[in-house]
């Protein structure tokens, strides 16, 4: 099955993934129907791969931006210094040292446009806080691209203007924040200088850079609580003793409470290969789009949950994932991932699972689907075989988007 | 930004936003202008399950400029900012060439075939036919055609793309209009953006045409 993502990309043990996939095929029984079914899915995937080289080899023909197209996969759990460090809370591994898992696939697209960031241990000077950010851009990559190197950073900084001692009003800090990466996209698209890299959709005027957005779902998971903002449709999830609780609504624009914002300050929502603002985006809120406002706004959606000892795991992923695979099902993968791991050794760093976070890092003079884990950082296996299993899933299921998936372990005292 | 809220000088005599300027009788005489285009050039005979509308924006660059970007039919995304990708079949430019345009992602449309039915340089007339491409566009034709004009003393063009297409099962008249003009608004907008901004990078170009 390792074959739907490039080589590259790292992928669990043969057996292993054997192993998940039988507990996947019993637990999510809607996938792996039949054996038929299978062969067929195994014929899919073998021509996904065959597409992948080619598009490895296009890439190695000088056209640097069609290796984005390629699948990466990385994760991260301890870095192998803390690792060794002798000071580590009995339960408080979680917190000290995320154990995540991602992937992130172009699918059957012909563009790579998500973007995952992953940034551990974000705010050093306040706690532990890890930064997991999916965005899921259109019209082209660079508002996505842009989300993913800036978002963490306005995050912080928002965060650590709070009065010190204070505990920081997340909803203020996620708000503040989205509005001021929009305001990022939205002002390089009219102040770019000639000397920044041009992106592929403007070549003569910026307004084009106006005619591109992304989604934005970002979790700040801290050792008490997990925060989720949310712009756009793609999702988060968490799994609460083997229930799923989905921490973001997506943003469509026949939601209820959207559609009367939109017809509100006078737009339309019009019917047009499903709902979609004046007939032209399927989401009502997004990073960028400038064309689109006010009817789009890039003003998140914030929930902010107190963590319990139930809590299994979060899911964050864009809708390539979301439009074919049931927060339930995805739920199902992931404890079953976890299951057959067993329980994560104290300091996981698992042994033959080679990480390929170092090709996502430098990949592409930093275009990467996947950044903000360095290569010193290994893999949290059940997190990644979590997270490419749902990636195969939804590519099984004929999804036709781009797939990006980011796991993350919340099981506590283990 | 880019026009799309408020709704004001799109619309065929619907100066307030044209000229700027000039008062009630130039206003007045410029509407009778585009009056006169429109009956001339953009005459469409929509049938019982088509809608037809025509948009109008006003530029404030020369049409020699303006029309240079209009006619090059091989080569759209020079301002439309949907269009990621264009290719001509053949290759040879004339009547009846067949154009590949390939859309950006996030729209209810990934790829558009398109005919060159009509292209004057004389008039400044150019028009287009949908034949084919995974949107709910059939028999999509289009007209637009760009006319000099003042603009507060200085040399200006007067766009208008006029459209009829037929309504698709599932939606109205009105519906199918709608999102035909939001995309056409777009494509305008950013007509003017580029026009304009050539206009002031070209200061060698004449002042008058």
């Amino acid at each position: 099955m390792a074959e739907i993502c490039c080589e590259e990309a790292m992928s669990p043990p043969a057996t292993a993934t054997a192993a998940v996939a039988a507990a996947v095929s019993a637990s999510a029984a809607a996938a792996v129907s039949s054996a038929i079914d299978r062969r067929r899915r195994r014929m899919e995937m073998r021509r996904i791969r065959i597409a992948s080289d080619l598009e490895l080899q296009a890439g190695e023909d000088g056209r640097p931006g069609k290796r984005q197209r390629l699948a990466r996969t990385a994760s991260g759990a301890p870095r192998p210094d803390e690792d060794s460090a002798s000071e580590r809370p009995s339960c408080g591994r979680t917190e000290e040292f995320p154990r995540y898992g991602v992937t992130a696939v172009c699918g059957r697209r012909r563009e790579m446009e998500d973007a995952v960031s992953i940034r551990p241990d974000f705010l050093p000077a306040s706690g532990k806080f890890h930064f997991y950010g999916v965005f899921d851009g259109h019209g082209c990559s660079h508002v996505a691209t842009t989300c993913q190197d800036r978002m963490h950073e306005i995050v912080a900084e928002e965060h650590n203007k709070g009065a010190s001692g204070e505990v920081a009003p997340w909803r203020d800090v996620m708000e503040k924040s989205f509005a001021r990466m929009d305001g990022e996209v939205g002002n390089r698209a009219s102040t770019r200088s000639d000397d920044e890299p041009a992106c592929p959709c403007e070549q003569q005027t910026p307004s084009r850079r106006d005619h591109a957005g992304s989604t934005a779902v970002v979790a700040v998971v801290s050792p008490t609580q997990v925060v989720v903002a949310n712009a756009g449709d793609s999702r988060a999830v968490i799994s609460r003793a083997g229930v799923p609780v989905a921490l973001s609504v997506d943003h469509k624009p026949d939601r209820p409470d959207e559609l009367e914002r939109i017809e509100a300050a006078g737009g339309r929502v019009i019917y047009w290969d499903g709902a979609r603002v004046l007939g032209v985006l399927a989401m009502s809120r997004a990073i960028g789009d400038g064309y689109l406002k006010p009817y789009v706004t890039s003003e998140p959606e914030v929930t902010v949950t107190e963590r319990t000892d139930d809590d299994e795991c979060l899911i964050l992923a864009s809708d390539g994932l979301w439009d074919v695979v049931t927060n339930e099902m995805a739920c199902e993968v992931v404890r079953a991932c976890f299951h057959n791991n067993g329980p994560p050794a104290p300091a996981a760093r698992p042994s033959g699972v080679p990480s390929s976070a170092e090709a996502a890092e430098t990949e592409n003079g930093g275009a990467a689907s996947v950044k903000g884990i360095s290569k010193a950082e290994s893999s949290d296996k059940a997190c990644s075989d979590a997270a490419m299993l749902l990636t195969k899933l939804a590519l099984a299921r004929r999804s036709a988007d781009n797939v990006s998936v980011v796991v993350v372990d919340l099981r506590r005292g283990l | 930004m880019v026009g799309l809220v408020g709704g004001g000088g799109w619309r065929v005599g619907d100066d307030a936003a044209g000229g700027g300027g000039g008062g009630a009788v130039a206003a007045g005489a410029a509407a009778a202008a585009e009056a006169e285009h429109m009956r001339r050039l953009h005459s469409h005979a929509p049938g019982e399950h088509q809608c037809s509308s025509a948009l109008v924006k006003h530029i404030k660059a020369p049409v020699h400029l303006v029309w240079s970007l209009v006619r090059s039919f091989d080569q759209p995304q020079r301002y439309k900012p949907f269009v990621s990708r264009c290719v001509v079949r053949g290759g040879d430019l004339e009547i009846g060439s067949v154009r590949e345009v390939n859309v950006k992602t996030g729209l209810p449309a990934t790829t558009s075939t398109e005919r060159l039915e009509l292209l004057d340089d004389d008039e400044h007339i150019l028009s287009v036919k949908f034949v084919g491409g995974d949107h709910r566009l059939r028999n999509y034709s289009s007209i637009v055609t760009v006319h000099p004009e003042s603009i507060d003393g200085r040399p200006g063009t007067l766009v208008i793309e006029s459209f009829v297409v037929d309504v698709p099962d599932g939606n109205t008249k009105d519906e199918t209009c709608y999102f035909v003009e939001a995309v056409i608004k777009c494509n305008l907008t950013s007509l003017a953006e580029v026009s304009e901004r050539l206009a002031v990078q070209s200061p060698t170009s004449p002042l008058e045409q």
